[in-house]
Parts: C-alpha cells; sequence; structure tokens
C-alpha cells in the first residue's frame, strides 16, 4: 500500500485524538472515555483477537475437510 | 377512508403469484417490479390504526392492522421487494418468480397480522415459498439444504403453533400483544418458534446452510425477509426480556467468529446476517424507546446493505460461475462497477459516515451505553470490528484483488446493475439525510447520528480494524474447508439417530417378519394333510389326494344317521 495513505490515516487518527480532548464532552460518558485512542486501540487488539481466537477454534474443533457431510462415518 | 385499502396489502401480492404463470415473460417482470411499488404507496397513505377483521371457525381474526411499528417493517418489506424483482427481471423460471412473490406476500401477511393464527398462517407459507428459491436452483447441493431448510423451519412453527395453542387456552384470545415471563411455557415456546427464524444460535444453521444454496436472484429476498419479519415480532411480542441481550450480543459475535472461518462470499455474508441480527436482537432485549428504535431503524438499513452486498455477491457468481473465495481473485479489473457498488454497501454495513449503517447501528450501541449496560456496548463494538474485517476487507480484498486465478467474466444483465445502484443509492441517501428514516420510527426519541464523540469513535475504530487485518492479512485468505456448526447435530446426528433409532425398530420388524413365515410354514407343513395324523393316509404323495383319500358316500350317510340317532337319545334323556 502507499505510503500516502498511511500518512493520511496518521492525520485522521491525530485529527480524532484532538476533537476527543477539544471536542464536546460525551452526555453520557463512560470510564474509557478519557483513554486516548481508546477506540484505536480497541480495534486494533479486537480485530487482532478475532482473527487469532476465530483460526484456532477452526484447527482445534471446526474446520473439517468440504467433503465431510458427503462421506459416511 | 382517504384511500385505505377495504382488503389485506398482501392480497394483491398473493393474486399476482396465481397469474404470474399464464402471463409473457416481459409483464411478469414489469409486474413483480411495480406491484410492490404501488402497494408502498397505498401503505403509505394508510392512517395507523387501521384494521380489517374477520371470523374465521369461530376465531376472531384481525388479518391487517397498521400500527406504528409495523409501518416501517412493511415500507421496507415492500420496497426492497420491488427492487429485488428488479434484480430479477432477467430470469426466466416462472416457478422462482411465483415463489419470491409469495415469499414477499407472506412476509407482508404476518407483518401486518393482527393475531397469532392470521400469523402462523403466513408464518408457514413464508417458509414453504422461501424453501423453493433455495430448491430452484436444482442442484443436488442445494436440494439437500433445502430440505433441510424445509424441516427447520416447519420444527420452529410447530413449537410456535403449540406455544399459541397453550396461550390460546390461557387467555381465551389470539390477538397479539406483548407477553411476559409470566405467560410460561407459551412464552417461552412461542419465543424459540421466533428463535428459529431469528436465528438465534443454537437454532440458526439453517441460515448459513441455505443462503449460500440459493439461486442468485432467490437470496436477496431470503436475506431481507425471513429474518428480519422475525425481528418485527420479536419486538411486539417480546420487548424489555433481558435474556435477549445476552442473546443478541452472543449472536453478533457467533457471527463474526464464523465468517473468519467460511470461504463461500454468500456464506460470510449470511454469517454477518446472524451478527447484525445481533443488534437487533440486543436492541429489543434493552427495550427502551431508544433501542427499540434502533431496532426498526436497524433493521431497514440492513436490508438495504445487506441485499446491496449479496446482489453484488450474487453478480459475481453470475459472471464466474464461483463463489469461494478460494477459487476467486483478481475480479477488480473486469468488474469495476460492482466492486465500487459492492463496497458502497460493505461501506454501509461497516458503519462508515456518511453511509445508512453509521446512523443506525449506532442507535442500539448508543441506547446500551446509556442503559449503562457497558458490557453490551463494548462487546457489540468488537463485533463492528469483525463486520468491517470481513464484509469490508476479507471479502472484496480475496475476491476483487489477492490471487490472479484467469476467471472468465461473462457479461450481466442491465436489470442487476440498475437494482444494485438504486440500493446503492438509498444506502447513501439515508446516511446523508438520517431524517427520512427517523421520522418513520415507532416511538419519539431525540437521537443525533453525526456527533463528535460518535465520529471519533467510529473512525479510530474502523482505521485500526483495517490496521490490524493489514497486519495479519495473510491469515485472513480463504481456506478449503467447512466449518461445523449446529447443523452437525441433525446432518451427522441424522446417521447416529438411524443406527439407534431407526435400524433397532427395523431389526424387529425383521424378526417379526422372520417369525411370522416360520410360523405360516410350520403350520402349513402340518396341516397339508391331517389324515396323516391318524396313519391313515393311503394315497401316494405327501399332499391330501382327493380321488384316493376322499371317504366314501355310504361312511357319509352312516355318520349322519349315527348323529341323529345320538342327538335323539340325548334330546330324550333330557
Amino acid at each position: 500500500m502507499k505510503k500516502i495513505y498511511w500518512i493520511l490515516f496518521g492525520l485522521i487518527t491525530l485529527g480524532t485524538l484532538i476533537l476527543q480532548y477539544f471536542g464536546p464532552e460525551h452526555p453520557y460518558p463512560h470510564a474509557w472515555d478519557h483513554i486516548p485512542l481508546f477506540y484505536a486501540a480497541y480495534g486494533f487488539i479486537g480485530c487482532i483477537l478475532i482473527i487469532i481466537v476465530s483460526k484456532a477454534l477452526g484447527k482445534r474443533l471446526l474446520q473439517k475437510p468440504e467433503d465431510y457431510y458427503e462421506r459416511r462415518s | 377512508m382517504n384511500g385505505v385499502p377495504e382488503f389485506p396489502l398482501a392480497l394483491p401480492l398473493i393474486l399476482l403469484a396465481l397469474i404470474l404463470p399464464f402471463i409473457p415473460r416481459l409483464a411478469r417482470g414489469v409486474l413483480t417490479v411495480l406491484v410492490p411499488l404501488i402497494l408502498l404507496g397505498v401503505l403509505l397513505q394508510i392512517e395507523p390504526g387501521t384494521r380489517i377483521t374477520t371470523s374465521l371457525a369461530g376465531f376472531d381474526l384481525i388479518i391487517f392492522q397498521v400500527g406504528k411499528v409495523n409501518f416501517v417493517f412493511g415500507v421496507i418489506f415492500l420496497l426492497i421487494s420491488s427492487i429485488a424483482s428488479l434484480y430479477a427481471f432477467h430470469i426466466r423460471d416462472v416457478s422462482q418468480q411465483c415463489a419470491a412473490v409469495l415469499y414477499a406476500a407472506a412476509a407482508i401477511g404476518l407483518t401486518f397480522s393482527g393475531d397469532f393464527l392470521t400469523l402462523l398462517i403466513f408464518w408457514e407459507v413464508m417458509a414453504l415459498a422461501s424453501a423453493w428459491l433455495v430448491l430452484a436452483r436444482r442442484r443436488p447441493a442445494s436440494n439437500e439444504a433445502g430440505f433441510r431448510y424445509i424441516m427447520v423451519h416447519f420444527f420452529g412453527g410447530s413449537v410456535l403453533f403449540g406455544g399459541i395453542m397453550i396461550l390460546y387456552a390461557q387467555t381465551g384470545s389470539l390477538e397479539l400483544t406483548a407477553l411476559s415471563p409470566d405467560h410460561g411455557l407459551a412464552a417461552w415456546l412461542i419465543l424459540v418458534g421466533v428463535a428459529v427464524n431469528v436465528a438465534l444460535p443454537p437454532l440458526h444453521a439453517w441460515l448459513p446452510d441455505a443462503y449460500p444454496q440459493a439461486t442468485v436472484t432467490g437470496a436477496i429476498f431470503m436475506s431481507a425477509l425471513t429474518t428480519k419479519s422475525a425481528v418485527y415480532v420479536l419486538m411486539t411480542l417480546f420487548p424489555g426480556w433481558p435474556i435477549l441481550i445476552y442473546g443478541g450480543v452472543f449472536m453478533a459475535l457467533y457471527g463474526v467468529v464464523y465468517a473468519v472461518l467460511a470461504n463461500d462470499i454468500r456464506q460470510i455474508l449470511a454469517y454477518h446476517i446472524i451478527s447484525q441480527v445481533g443488534y437487533m436482537v440486543t436492541g429489543v432485549g434493552i427495550g427502551t424507546a431508544l433501542s427499540l428504535n434502533g431496532t426498526a431503524a436497524h433493521a431497514y438499513s440492513h436490508i438495504l446493505y445487506k441485499a446491496l452486498l449479496f446482489m453484488g455477491a450474487g453478480a459475481v457468481i453470475q459472471a464466474t460461475g464461483k463463489s469461494k473465495l478460494t477459487e476467486l481473485g483478481g475480479l477488480a479489473p473486469k468488474m469495476r462497477v460492482v466492486l465500487v457498488l459492492f463496497m458502497i454497501g460493505a461501506f454501509s454495513i461497516s458503519g462508515f459516515p456518511l453511509f445508512n449503517g453509521f446512523i443506525s447501528k449506532s442507535i442500539i450501541v448508543s441506547s446500551a451505553g446509556k442503559a449503562h449496560i457497558e458490557w453490551a456496548y463494548l462487546l457489540l463494538m468488537l463485533a463492528s470490528v469483525g463486520t468491517f474485517l470481513h464484509t469490508g476487507l476479507k471479502i472484496p480484498v480475496f475476491t476483487f484483488w489477492g490471487e490472479q486465478r484467469d476467471l472468465k467474466v461473462r457479461k450481466l444483465p442491465w436489470n442487476m446493475y440498475a437494482a444494485m445502484g438504486v440500493v446503492a443509492f438509498l444506502c447513501f441517501f439515508y446516511g446523508v439525510v438520517p431524517g427520512a428514516l427517523y421520522k418513520m420510527l415507532p416511538f419519539e426519541m431525540k437521537y443525533q447520528p453525526y456527533t463528535a464523540y460518535h465520529l471519533i469513535e467510529s473512525v479510530q475504530l474502523l482505521i485500526f480494524t483495517f490496521i490490524g487485518f493489514w497486519v495479519l492479512r495473510g491469515k485472513l485468505a480463504g481456506e478449503p474447508y467447512i466449518a461445523l456448526d449446529t447443523d452437525w447435530i441433525y446432518r451427522r446426528g441424522s446417521s447416529l439417530a438411524l443406527r439407534f433409532l431407526v435400524e433397532p425398530i427395523n431389526a424387529g420388524f425383521a424378526f417379526g417378519a422372520r417369525c411370522r413365515s416360520a410360523i405360516v410354514s410350520a403350520c402349513s407343513r402340518s396341516f397339508h394333510n391331517p389324515l396323516e395324523w391318524f396313519r391313515l393316509r393311503s394315497g401316494s404323495g405327501p399332499l391330501f389326494n382327493p380321488d384316493l383319500e376322499r371317504p366314501s358316500l355310504g361312511a357319509l350317510i352312516g355318520t349322519v344317521v349315527a348323529m341323529v340317532v345320538v342327538l335323539g337319545i340325548v334330546a330324550l334323556a333330557f
């Protein structure tokens, strides 16, 4: 992927960070609202976790060859 | 009166399904697009509170009733039926067109039914009509999936019926009203019956089993009607049941996990239906005006973007004949228009600002935050991450870019592009003008989707999901495997049931049949000549031979005379 996209992502994230501190208050705030870049971290870690946990479940338990149901046990 | 129809809105659609086989192909295409659109115009004229009642076999039925909740569902069902018919404009298979129209009629009928009996009838019609959209693909795999689909839905329908009968015995009324846990078994049976159609795990396996096997055009109707009409019923009967918060959040994450493992593009989308319907179920469970509005709004948005995604996937399947990520790749230069339209659906489902997922999903998530159910709030956010990861990244990246596979791409009919264009426009329109959707919602609410903190949340979440995907993209490519789901119970369980339930009984019957023939042959051996018992046999063969062994006439007369004498003596003696 081109460098320009990464720079763009960085700038947008910086913008949201500024908005988080200088923007309007949340009407019903949560405990985590004042952690900087909370949702960014949550998105990144969540994404990695979803992939790893699902793949592990698949490998250990759920994934079978495509003709699994056609073969007689 | 003012434009209020004297007929239920489902009726014209049922009649249309009946006359379709007798009219020319072009007229069929035009009518299937226009009739739902005209009915939508009629619906917009109807005052809330209108009802049509009748009685059948002593039951008072409300066969048509327009309220604030079912209005918004009715609007989107009619709208999507028309657009899905446009997408299917080119097909020649009359049976599919009839089934699709009947399916839409049943969805409309049950959405506007005011009593349980009408609801149940349309519920079953819907199961049958939609099953044909799977069977009509006429492949061995789709036949099997279609029959499993019917069996599961008939099971759900039977449980629902059982619940309704118990409820009627308890209350003496068939009118649709919200149930409470005090209704006991009846309410729980009805909940299970509805949960089958909502695709609440573990009762969900019919959905990712059947939808990838449906016809390209039939899948659009299926993605829109079955689960969302059940969401409407859930919203009417079970608002504020806390168990639905747990169920809904579980659904939202369950779909995400399985979407990682799925390889068929329509199966990934199918698992994300479960995930998205999970948000709606959570909204029903929270049960506040805001969350119920969120459920209705999200159903509306979801039907649009999910139809667009299924149309895009259908276009890929129609053009290439392939549906698995492991067989697709490098289509971007060959299918640019489809790619752009699919991405609009993907941005919408992922909740990008300016698209309709942003303005509806957020209502439910905010309602969880406002009700201070923090765990639900965070887990629904996590499900959002998964949604963007699969629908927004995994499918398009591995279908349109990824490995070059030299796929031949067939030309698509104009109407498929037209339908996708209309839905894509609507996804964008409601994203930019949320008021157009909010004004149809059933309850009063003050909600503004475009706020600073909502934008912060969404933008950070989406950008860093993308980065996470980019880091691990090698792991996400499709794999030529299937992932076992709860349909294992009846697909593999069927051979166990055969072994333990059917085969012993068959063996019992076979043993009975062997005993019977043994007895019969023993009897026929013993009785073939009773004279033999007294060693009086004078014939030459083993069987009784009348010519040789019949007694003489004299012996017969002698016996008769002797009997008369004996009987005479007995009579005189007493």
